[in-house]
Order: structure tokens, then sequence, then C-alpha cells
């Protein structure tokens, strides 16, 4: 099951922000307000630095434990403290 | 000497001698102080006056000035037909040509040097007589009509020797007589091969438009290539119907090449023959040949018709595989030699476009095997009923769908930056946490937003929550985070930065 259910790791990603998506969360979550031009990109930004500092907590969690994978319970570990510091 | 013509409309003749006269020959010759003093008050007005100044010291000897225009004048004065420099040769036509463009078919070319020598001599007693430039050429034009068209052809006579030479790469034809008539007959030098056509193509005015190919140059080059490929011996085994097809368009084509280079160059009929027929074999493949030719040919065919096809068998045989695919040229020689007389007028009959389309029919069809053609003509077919019925399973698309490829995207960008392998439970997490944060953050917004006042969330805000955040400190600013983490797309359109014209962008 272990191997069955790794995933591999593509070393090519995108850098694009997908704006049309955020700007869709952000309208359905609150549709009173806007969101300016390049408002966007800086929450893209905020993202890709929340990611960031979830994947590191989750790879620590995971080295660690001394797992080769990084486990469901390593990300749920990492998120709670990540969200923690996100949250405004 | 002082006298002047008056240029009142500088024609392109007397730009020409305009330039003839202030240019330095290359020969200096001895001065001829009388005659040139006589001429020059017939030259322009600039260099009449020059020259008025220079008689004497021309008389005497070198002028310190280079232009010796009067040295021109002496050239001019004798008519230099023995040195044939371009410079005597464009004088020459000035004098003899007459102002339009004529014409002469005359069938003799010979004493071409005579008339031109008898011509500077008239020159000069006209000049002599202090006229314009008009009524000088008008006697030199009525003295000799005749002598225009040997000025002339003499030197399309040359021209279209050395064509054929150079095209045919073969010794200069043995009746230059009937090479100058065909050229003389022609309104360009090109021309050299298509003298034939042109009293067919009166007698068949409807394919007169189509123009002669220019084929001089290809044909030797083309000939020699296809004399040289065509070394393999036929291939046996083709069915004669196909033979047949081509046989006769080959025979068309054989003919109207043969005639027309044996009709330009009175020599061996058998190399031109060969040539004519390898090279309609080639072309027949390729590209149109200009028809008139065929059928200009085609009416010659008949009265040829006994040592072109005889020729065309052989040659048949040799450059058939290749191009034609012709073959067996003795099985269907017989074929061909009844049904080439027939067709050539046909086919000289048929219209162009068709000949050519069947041509291209013909060619294809022999090539692949009659049997690989139907084979390929059924998988095709299976193929065709496949597709359609192929079951297409779309559902319809879940709502979540695209939410949820935005955030793999995002999903992606945990995977790359953990940098370890992971398992797809943990994604499936990761993609609850960015839920959640997502709906985090928009709550942060709005507040940020309501607290400024405002409904609309500006980026302002959007530093202000990465400063609670504790991603921006004052050690880190916004915009380091922008460079270090965004593309530069993104950071031109959020960092301002100046830019030529007193403008930054995005304004501030």
């Amino acid at each position: 099951m272990a191997l069955s259910t790794i995933v591999s790791q593509k070393k090519q990603i995108k850098r694009k922000a997908p704006r049309g998506f955020l700007k869709r969360v952000f309208k359905r979550q609150k549709p009173q307000l806007r969101l300016e031009k390049s408002g966007d990109l800086l929450v893209h930004l905020n993202c890709l630095l929340f990611v960031h500092r979830l994947a590191e907590e989750s790879r620590t969690n995971a080295c660690e434990s001394k797992c080769r994978v990084i486990n469901k319970e390593h990300v749920l570990a990492a998120a709670k403290v990540i969200l923690k510091k996100s949250r405004g | 000497m002082a006298d002047h013509n008056p240029d009142g409309d500088p024609t392109p003749r007397t730009l020409l001698r305009r330039v003839l006269d202030t240019a330095d020959p290359r020969t200096p010759r001895r001065p001829r102080s009388a005659r040139a003093g006589a001429q020059r008050a017939l030259l322009e007005t600039a260099s009449s006056r020059r020259l008025s100044g220079q008689t004497k010291t021309i008389a005497k000897g070198r002028s310190r000035g280079a232009r010796s225009i009067g040295r021109s004048a002496h050239v001019q004065a004798r008519g230099h037909l023995e040195e044939q420099t371009p410079r005597t040769l464009l004088k020459n036509i000035l004098l003899t040509a007459p102002e339009s463009s004529i014409l002469m078919p005359e069938s003799v070319v010979k004493p071409v040097p005579a008339p031109q020598v008898v011509q500077p001599s008239r020159r000069e007693s006209s000049r002599s007589s202090l006229e314009l430039q008009l009524p000088e050429l008008e006697p030199s034009t009525t003295l000799a009509p005749g002598l225009l068209a040997p000025g002339r052809r003499k030197q399309r006579l040359r021209l279209s020797m050395f064509q054929q030479g150079v095209d045919q790469g073969l010794p200069l034809s043995q009746e230059p007589q009937g090479n100058a008539d065909a050229s003389s007959l022609t309104s360009s030098l090109n021309l050299t091969f298509a003298t034939p056509l042109q009293p067919q193509s009166v007698q068949r005015p409807g394919l007169a438009r189509r123009p002669p190919a220019r084929r001089a140059v290809d044909v030797g080059a083309f000939l020699q290539d296809l004399r040289d490929t065509s070394l393999a011996p036929p291939r046996p085994g083709k069915p004669a119907q196909f033979l047949a097809g081509e046989a006769e368009e080959v025979d068309a084509f054989a003919l109207g090449f043969l005639s027309t280079s044996s009709g330009v160059s009175g020599e061996d009929e058998v190399e031109p023959l060969h040539n004519g027929v390898e090279e309609a074999e080639k072309k027949m493949k390729e590209e149109g040949v200009s028809v008139s030719e065929i059928e200009a040919t085609g009416a010659q065919g008949p009265s040829r018709a006994e040592e072109p096809e005889g020729h065309t068998q052989v040659t048949e045989a040799e450059g058939s595989q290749g191009t034609a695919e012709a073959e067996g040229p003795g099985a269907s020689s017989g074929d061909e030699d009844a049904s080439s007389r027939a067709a050539s007028p046909e086919s000289a009959s048929g219209t162009p476009e068709s000949l050519q389309a069947r041509r291209h029919h013909q060619f294809p069809e022999p090539a692949p095997p009659p049997g690989a053609a139907v084979l390929s003509s059924e998988p095709a077919e299976p193929l065709l009923v496949r597709c359609p019925p192929r079951p297409r399973t779309t559902g319809p698309r879940p709502r979540q769908d695209p939410h949820k490829a935005g955030l793999s995207h995002y999903v992606k960008l945990f995977s790359f930056f953990a940098k370890m392998p992971m398992e797809r439970k943990a994604l499936e997490m990761v993609e609850k946490c960015l839920d959640k944060y997502f709906q985090h953050l928009c709550d942060d917004l709005e507040v940020f937003a309501a607290h400024a006042g405002r409904k609309t969330v500006k980026p302002e805000d959007l530093e202000l929550l990465m400063r609670r955040q504790g991603l921006v400190t004052d050690q880190v600013s916004l915009h380091v985070l922008v460079e270090r983490h965004l593309p530069l797309e993104y950071r031109q359109l959020l960092i301002p930065c100046a830019y030529s014209g007193n403008s930054v962008f995005p304004a501030q």
C-alpha cells in the first residue's frame, strides 16, 4: 500500500499563478468584496509562501519520525502549526 | 564650336550620348583636331565648351585634363569596328537604331562590319552640318533601314549563338542564318528555342497565349542527368496499358522537344533527340511544359515521325525507370508508333490542363502496383468505420472540479517543495489545509478592508496580512519576497519601476 500510494515527484513545476481560480475563490467566499488588479498576485504569493512553509514543516516532521515518505500525520501536524501562524 | 544643341527634351539617346562622350575611353587615340572640332559642335553644351577649349591642346598631344573629350570624339569618328568595345557597340546602336524599335525580318546577316563602317562616315558628314540630333538620325535611318537589322541582328546573333552554345554545350550551329532568322523573329533574346513556335501558334491562336517555357538552360543539365541516371535496365512486368498511355505523352513531348531542339540547331539529330526525349520524360512528371511547344511540334511530328520515334523508343527504355517508368519499348513500340501519330495531334488539340492532369494521373497510377492500391484502400475504410462508434463517457463535470484543479496546482507545489515522496492521503490532507487557508485569508482581507473603510481589497491589505503572518518583517520587505518567489512578469506588475519618459509603472 505504501508504494502504490506514493506520488512521484515532478521536477518541473509551473510558475504561473492561477489568477482566475484565485479570483473565483475570493468571489465565492466574499461576494461583497472586490479584489484589485494586482491583488491576486499577492494572494498567490501568499499561498506560495504558505505552501512552502507547510512543506518544510511536513518534511521536518517526516525526518524526525525517520520516515522516508511524508505521511498524512506529518502533514496534519504541520498544518496545525502553520495555520495557526498564518492566521492574521 | 560654341554651338550647342538645344536639349529641350533629353531622350535616353541623348543621355547615352552624354555618357559616352564624357566618360573616358580606355584606349587613347591620336587626336584629330579638325574632325574633333567638327564633331564637338554637335555634342552637348558643357562638353562642347570644354572641347573648344581643349581642341588645341588635344591637337598638340595630351591635355592635362584627363577628360579628353576630344578623344572620345575621335573614338566615335573612327568607328571602331575592329575593336568592338561596348562603347563602340553602344554608339553604333545609337546611330543606327531608329527611335522606335523595329524588327525587320531579314534573311541575310552577313556584311555586318561593312555597313557599320559606312555608318560612322555618314555620321561624320551629317554631324558636320550642325543639325539636331533627330534629323541626324533620320538620314541614317532612311539610308539604311536594312542596316538596322544587321546591326541588331548581329548582336542578337551573337547572343543567341552564345546562348545556344552554353545551353547545349555543343559546337555552334552550322546555320547561323537560320538562327538569325529565328532570333530576329522573336522579340526577345531569350527565346532561342521557341522560334518554330510562332508559325504554329499562328495556326492555333488559342494556344498562342501560352509563353514558351524558357527551358534553354535546363535542357542540357537535365538531359545529362537523365543520361547519367538512366543506366539501370527498364523494369519489366508492367502492364502495357500504362505504358501505352504514358508512351503517347512521352512521344508527344519527345517529338516536341526533339523538333524544337533540332529545328533550332541543325545538328546531329541523335543527341538532341535523345536529349529531347529524356527531357520530356522528366518534365512530364515535374511540371507542365509549354504545351504550345508540343502542339507546335506535334504538327511537325508526323514529318519527323520516323527518326524521332525510333530514338524515343530507345531513349524511353533508357530513361524510363526513375521518372516515367515506361518500359518494354519493343513490346509497345508498335502501338506507340501508331498511337503517337494519332496521339500527338490529339494531344495537341486537347487542352493543356487536361494533358497535365492526365499526365499526373497516369504517372502515380503505374507507380504503385494495382494490387497495392487495392490493399491501401482497404485499411483506410475500417479506420474510418472505427472512429465514430468509439464510446464516449463524459459525464457531467463535478462542480468541484475546477476548484480541485486549482488546488492541485498548489498541491503539486507542495510536493515540489517537500522534496520527498509523499503518500496520496497526505496530498488530500494538503488540499484540506489549503481550503482552510483560503477561508482564513478571505476573512482576514475583509476585516482589513473594512478597517480601512473600503470595500475593495488593496495591496496594502495584503501587505498588512503578510506582516501579521510574519513573512514580512523590517528586514524582509514585501518587494524582497516578490522578487524571491514570483517570476519576472509578475514582479514587473507589482514593484513600481521607473521607465523612460519620466513614468513609473505601476503608478503609485
